[in-house]
């Protein structure tokens, strides 16, 4: 038995990566639907790139206030080292936030009527700030990946069920709001809501990833981990959570939204998903440190 | 670079004194704990933020059915690839001259990755400063001369100071001397450079498997998947990507707005 120690990192840090993913999930599917098409999907861009903005606002408040000395966060950004997840993490959420906040900004001054059309510069800052989302939505799964836990550092598809995560949530957080408005966007609804199943495909792919490769690692306390989420107390929030009610229920909900789109159906779907993408972050996170 | 120093700890010589874990705590003024109850003689179970030298007493049963104690100075290993250095954000935790690798305490802002990426449970941390703490070598004596605390203190020369490239070739001469006596297990553990982390820099002579002393056989560096873990990551960011693209780009239901 080797003796390791944990950082216990608190609920706090669930919430974090949870928003994290969020907002560089919804801002790639906002910047897709941009991409594509900025007329057709104009609500659907707009409600991603605020959505966005307000989903990052608390994140570095968290990260800060969780650090053992906060008034010292900025050595966070003093020093680069590709070798810390949590270095490159912390620029990453530095040029999203600037990506983000220009987004916003620029939607913004459309909906003022200060500018008639920015989807030129919106174009620009949504595929340079979309690398940033991907990266931050990312990061943490590579993150806990790079430590001496047990389970962590056995699975290695965790910063990309992150990433899927992030585009999950934040795809069904953009549709939740698009029917909370309820107007003129029934079509970018169903397409959001496409996005949203071709996601969870990938988070269930990545999830299975997860199980496979820390089963097959052969170590024991990883074992002993891996069974804290899949048969032991964390089981019922795994599998009936994250799993049924959190993947697979919304997947089949969108693929029957999929051939009769329907607004209902998309708003619990999506409830679903954040639900879903929140408990299998925070069951990895209270597992692994266990 | 001045040339690497090293802690040579041959637990064959250990006999459970604690000079070292004393002399430890009193050199870098780390102050009271409330001790744990772990059934032996042990105290604490882990590494603490006020314990940096923690002699270890293992109870393995010998074939006769008796119980033979094994006594272990364990201290943080100074890895020659240290993954609590790789994972530190801020540059706090940083490898000295001689090879030594300390915690900057007016830097750490207590992100506590270190901790989880140590692959020993080396470093803790300290809730009332807010930082990581873990053992610096005596990073103050090291500068101005003198060996570590513990080192100093140990009365049967269980543990040695100097060069690591001096005290290789000591510790390699007493393990066979060790086996020649009938001590078949005994093992150097990280002496090898070419071996895990890179060689350890404070490493050990153990007579029984490393596993026995609750160290891992053969530890990882933790930023050994990064590669891995961030190929898997782009390669989930192109598929979610596409298929982004492709939902809106779809025509099917729902038709134009």
């Amino acid at each position: 038995m080797a003796l390791l120690q944990s950082a216990h990192w608190p609920f706090l840090i669930d919430v974090y990566f949870f928003l994290g993913g969020l907002a560089g999930g919804a801002f790639v599917i906002a910047t897709a639907a941009l991409l594509v098409n900025s007329v057709r999907y104009r609500e659907v861009t707009r409600v991603g790139y605020y959505l966005t903005l307000l989903a990052l606002l608390p994140c570095p408040v968290i990260l800060i206030v969780d650090l053992g000395v906060p008034v010292r966060f900025m050595n966070m950004v003093l020093t680069f080292n590709p070798r810390s997840p949590m270095s490159m993490g912390s620029w990453a959420l530095l040029g999203f936030s600037a990506a983000a906040f220009l987004a916003a900004l620029f939607t913004l001054l459309e909906d003022l009527g200060k500018a008639r059309d920015l989807s030129g510069p919106k174009r620009i800052v949504g595929i340079i700030g979309g690398f940033f989302g991907f990266f931050l939505a990312a990061y943490p799964g590579v993150l806990l990946g790079a430590t001496a836990r047990p389970m962590w550092i056995n699975a290695h598809t965790l910063g990309a069920l992150f990433l899927a995560v992030g585009a999950s949530t934040g795809a069904a957080a953009i549709a939740l709001v698009l029917v909370a408005l309820g107007r003129r966007s029934r079509d970018g609804i169903a397409r959001v809501g496409t996005a949203t199943v071709l996601a969870l495909v990938i988070q269930l792919v990545a999830v299975a990833g997860f199980v496979w490769s820390v089963q097959s690692s052969g170590s024991t306390q990883a074992l002993n981990t891996l069974a804290l989420i899949i048969s032991g107390p964390y089981s019922m929030l795994f599998w009936g959570g994250a799993i049924m009610l959190g993947s697979v229920l919304p997947l089949l909900l969108g693929v029957i939204g999929l051939i009769r789109p329907s607004a209902g159906l998309t708003a619990v779907a999506s409830v679903l998903v954040l639900v879903g993408g929140f408990l299998v972050k925070t069951v990895i996170m209270a597992a692994g440190q266990a | 670079m001045a040339r690497t120093l090293a802690m040579f700890t041959d637990t064959s010589l250990c006999i459970g004194c604690r000079a070292c874990q004393v002399a430890c705590k009193q050199w870098n003024e780390l102050g009271l704990e409330v001790p744990d109850w772990t059934g032996t003689y042990q105290n604490h179970t882990h590494f603490t933020d006020k314990t940096f030298r923690l002699v270890r007493f293992i109870e393995e049963p010998k074939p006769s059915g008796d119980l033979a104690w094994l006594l272990m100075s364990d201290v943080c290993k100074h890895c020659a690839d240290a993954g609590c250095l790789n994972a530190c954000p801020t540059g706090a935790i940083y490898r000295t001259q001689y090879g030594t690798v300390n915690i900057n305490q007016d830097v750490c802002n207590g992100c506590r990755y270190c901790v989880s990426a140590c692959p020993f449970g080396v470093v803790s941390f300290n809730e009332t400063t807010g930082t990581a703490k873990k053992c610096t070598f005596c990073n103050d004596r090291i500068h101005n001369g003198l060996g570590p605390a513990c080192a100093k203190a140990c009365p049967t020369e269980s543990i040695q100071f100097g060069f690591r490239d001096d005290l290789i070739p000591k510790a390699q001469k007493r393990v066979e001397t060790l086996k020649a006596m009938g001590f078949k297990d005994a093992q150097l553990y990280g002496a090898d450079s070419a071996g895990f982390l890179g060689g350890l820099n404070a490493f050990f002579l153990l007579l029984s498997k490393p596993t026995t002393y609750g160290l891992p056989d053969n530890p990882k560096l933790p930023q050994k998947n990064i590669f891995v873990d961030s190929l898997l990551s782009i390669g989930s960011a192109l598929l979610v990507g596409l298929g982004a693209l492709v939902a809106f780009r779809q025509r099917g239901p729902g038709g134009e707005s």
